[in-house]
């Protein structure tokens, strides 16, 4: 379970990009977080695995204190949570192989793994991962070589390397085409059954319906919905997305 | 308000622009173009005077009255075009008459151009295999009152001097047998302290005498007249050598002597350019680090670093690895070494510099990314910078070394080792066939390596 209390983010240049979060995540949800660009999504998602240190407020992770854990510890929770990215994040001129395997990273040997050396389990996980995302034949390609779809599926891949028993998806598809965009989230779908918690952001509020159990909407750093996706009817979505927004589907796109 | 507003009539304007170029323009609040019309014409006038080119004042004076035609069109003003072509003009006339550029001299020098080029036509690399059959005998002088028996076999060449011996300018008489038949066979005349005197017509010339059809051979020879110039005591008796020599072609192709040069020349152009970047490339690395902004951000002793480093990389970079070569060349000596470290010091700053771009150029996501997995910072390095950095660096320095390899054959010129220094020495004693050998050499290699390096760095990047 996740507690966040109070949270509070204030950059350096005086930002306030989060202000005085509070919310709750039971194990096993599916959670969105929608909001305009700059609402502190990204923020938000980065300060549960310390990414960003976050001003004051706290995170608890099964009633670990993240916001007061050591650098190792920290190391410790981040290898049980899983991350995604928009842009992929992968290291572009490594192997695909190479990638999945540095989700690893966190529980492999810190010599062995210094000079490039992996266990033959681990390399046998990866393929694995690598099978369930269904590139398991690019393992040896590098990754720049692959289209936007299949890095994302090796992001996800690299994740599952770490077992997590969260997964932090920072607008997955959001470089993605619709049809890619189903396929990723129905994997992080499959996850979540799978019993995994999903902390995910999104845009497309069709792809929130399709898919999200529960809906944070925040709004310039504060969270102003929290409920069903079948909750956020003209009114909420005018209110978190302000007054002139039209709603836009992925599917239409 | 109203005051400020209010604008100097245009003849104020036309003799104040007539006073002081720009000053016109300046007054109707355009400083930027006053300020270049005042540049534009002072160092029009100051290049006119420094050279002495009268003529050009003409120029000059097209340009100040230009200004205050602008002046005068203000705010839209002259065209521009005019001044600088006026300015670009005066510029290349003075530039063509101080380098002197004089097109007839290329073809005025053709005698020169020939002796020059026809040897490069035929450059000194190989040359065809030769088999040698030499023999000698010590001949004393000047003679004492019991001088030894001037007989000799070597290799089955017997050679035999009358008289035993000889003062200065006597004749002597050579008789051989044993070698071969009907050959051409050179007869030279060695000092004790091994200079070689030639025995022809003149004693600047080879003395060649042809073998009978059983290898017999007899010639006159007169001591040389220089056969003890540089004797510590001209009146003691000391043996000197008579050689005879047969060469004879024995098919097939072998490095000359020079070309035997050349490729030890580039042998050692190669390697120290090749240890010079390594040297250099290694030392870039931290200065690399050193001079990335991105890194060195947030407390201000980094700030510091940063600033230094940078500095001193831009101005090492600006000095040409010739000049420092130069300054080497006077501390260590001549060679390869002072060379060396001239190259491995302007590399070290140009590869810093392009390494601190390549570390600016990083793509932070990866990085975050491998974070998120809870690896530790070394890992971070190992997994998410490394990669980022090997291909480009790896691909900067072969590069490296490719301007390394161009560039040493030039520092030999100033005593820096390597192909350049033979180069300039046959430059100057005028062995244009070497020269040309030398030229072939340094162009293959070059376009050898510019192929390979070209390649490789296609598959890094
Ligand atoms: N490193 C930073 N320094 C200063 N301000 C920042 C920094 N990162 C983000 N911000 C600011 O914080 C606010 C929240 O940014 P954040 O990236 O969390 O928004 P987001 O909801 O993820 O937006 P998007 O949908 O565009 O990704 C924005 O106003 C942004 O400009
Ligand atoms: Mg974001």
């Amino acid at each position: 379970m996740l507690r966040v209390e109070h949270l509070t983010k204030v950059y350096p240049n005086g930002t306030v990009a989060l202000r005085d979060i509070s919310f709750e995540v039971s194990d096993g949800e599916f959670l969105v977080v929608i909001g305009l660009s700059g609402s502190g999504k990204s923020t938000l998602l980065r300060c549960i695995n310390r990414l960003i240190e976050p001003t004051s407020g706290k995170i608890y992770w099964n009633d670990i204190d993240i916001t007061n854990a050591s650098p190792s510890e920290v190391r410790r929770i981040r290898r049980q949570i899983g991350m995604i990215f928009q842009q992929f994040n992968l290291v572009k001129r490594s192997s695909v192989l190479t990638n999945v395997l540095s989700g690893r990273l966190g529980y492999a040997n810190p010599w062995l793994s210094l000079l490039g050396v992996w266990p033959a389990e681990d390399r046998q996980k990866a393929l694995r991962a690598l099978e369930r995302v269904g590139i398991a034949d690019k393992a040896n390609q590098r990754a720049d070589t692959l289209s936007g779809g299949q890095q994302q599926r090796v992001g996800i891949a690299r994740a599952l390397m770490q077992d997590p028993r969260l997964l932090l998806a920072d607008e997955p598809v959001a470089s993605l085409d619709p049809v890619l965009a189903h396929s990723i989230l129905q994997y992080l779908e499959q996850l979540n059954k799978e019993g995994v918690t999903i902390i995910c952001s999104l845009h497309f509020l069709d792809l929130v319906h399709r898919y999200a159990t529960r809906v944070i909407g925040l709004k310039d750093g504060v969270k102003v919905f929290d409920g069903l996706p079948t909750e956020i009817d003209r009114a909420r979505f005018k209110e978190i997305y302000g007054e002139e927004a039209q709603e836009v589907r992925a599917a239409s796109l | 308000m109203d005051k400020a507003e209010q604008q100097p009539t245009k003849i104020v304007i036309a003799l104040l622009s007539l006073l002081l170029p720009g000053l016109g323009q300046v007054l109707q609040r355009d400083w930027k173009r006053g300020l270049s019309v005042f540049l534009a014409i002072a160092t029009a006038l100051a290049t006119v005077t420094w050279y002495g080119k009268r003529g050009w004042y003409i120029a000059v004076i097209f340009l100040w009255l230009w200004n205050v035609w602008d002046a005068l069109k203000m705010p839209r003003g002259a065209p521009v075009v005019l001044a600088v072509l006026l300015w670009l003009g005066m510029a290349y006339g003075i530039g063509w008459q101080v380098t002197q550029v004089n097109p007839m001299a290329l073809f005025t020098n053709t005698e020169r151009a020939q002796s020059i080029i026809r040897p490069m036509l035929q450059p000194d690399f190989f040359t065809a295999r030769k088999e040698k059959h030499e023999g000698w005998v010590e001949v004393q002088v000047p003679c004492s009152a019991t001088p030894p028996r001037a007989e000799k076999t070597v290799e089955e060449i017997h050679i035999r001097v009358q008289p035993d011996c000889g003062n200065l300018n006597e004749t002597l008489i050579v008789t051989a047998d044993g070698l071969w038949p009907s050959a051409p066979t050179e007869i030279t005349w060695m000092t004790p302290i091994g200079d070689v005197k030639l025995l022809g017509p003149g004693n600047n010339q080879m003395l060649v005498v042809e073998t009978d059809n059983e290898g017999r051979l007899s010639a006159v020879i007169q001591v040389p007249g220089s056969a003890l110039a540089a004797a510590p005591d001209p009146t003691l008796p000391l043996p000197h050598r008579v050689y005879l020599t047969q060469t004879r072609p024995i098919g097939g192709m072998t490095l000359s002597t020079n070309g035997q040069y050349v490729i030890r020349g580039i042998y050692e152009t190669l390697a120290l350019a090749l240890l010079s970047t390594l040297i250099g490339a290694i030392m870039a690395i931290p200065l690399g680090f050193m001079a990335a902004r991105n890194l060195m951000g947030g407390h201000p002793l980094l700030v510091g670093v940063y600033v230094v480093v940078r500095t001193v990389l831009n101005i090492v970079r600006s000095i040409e690895s010739l000049i420092l070569a130069i300054i080497f060349v006077i501390i260590v000596g001549l060679g390869p070494f002072p060379g060396m470290l001239a190259l491995a010091i302007h590399t070290t700053a140009a590869l810093g510099k392009l390494y601190s771009e390549v570390i600016e150029a990083i793509d932070p996501g990866p990085i975050e990314a491998i974070r998120a997995t809870g690896a530790n910072n070394l890992q971070v390095i190992r997994y998410a910078v490394i990669p980022q950095i090997i291909p480009p660096f790896t691909a900067l320095t072969i590069y490296r070394w490719d301007i390394n390899v161009r560039s040493s054959t030039i520092i030999g010129f100033v005593g820096g080792g390597g192909i350049g220094f033979f180069l300039y020495q046959w430059i100057l004693i005028g062995d244009f066939r070497a020269v040309s050998a030398s030229f072939i050499a340094i162009a293959a290699v070059v376009m050898i390596l510019d192929f390979f390096s070209a390649k490789l760095r296609e598959r890094l990047v």
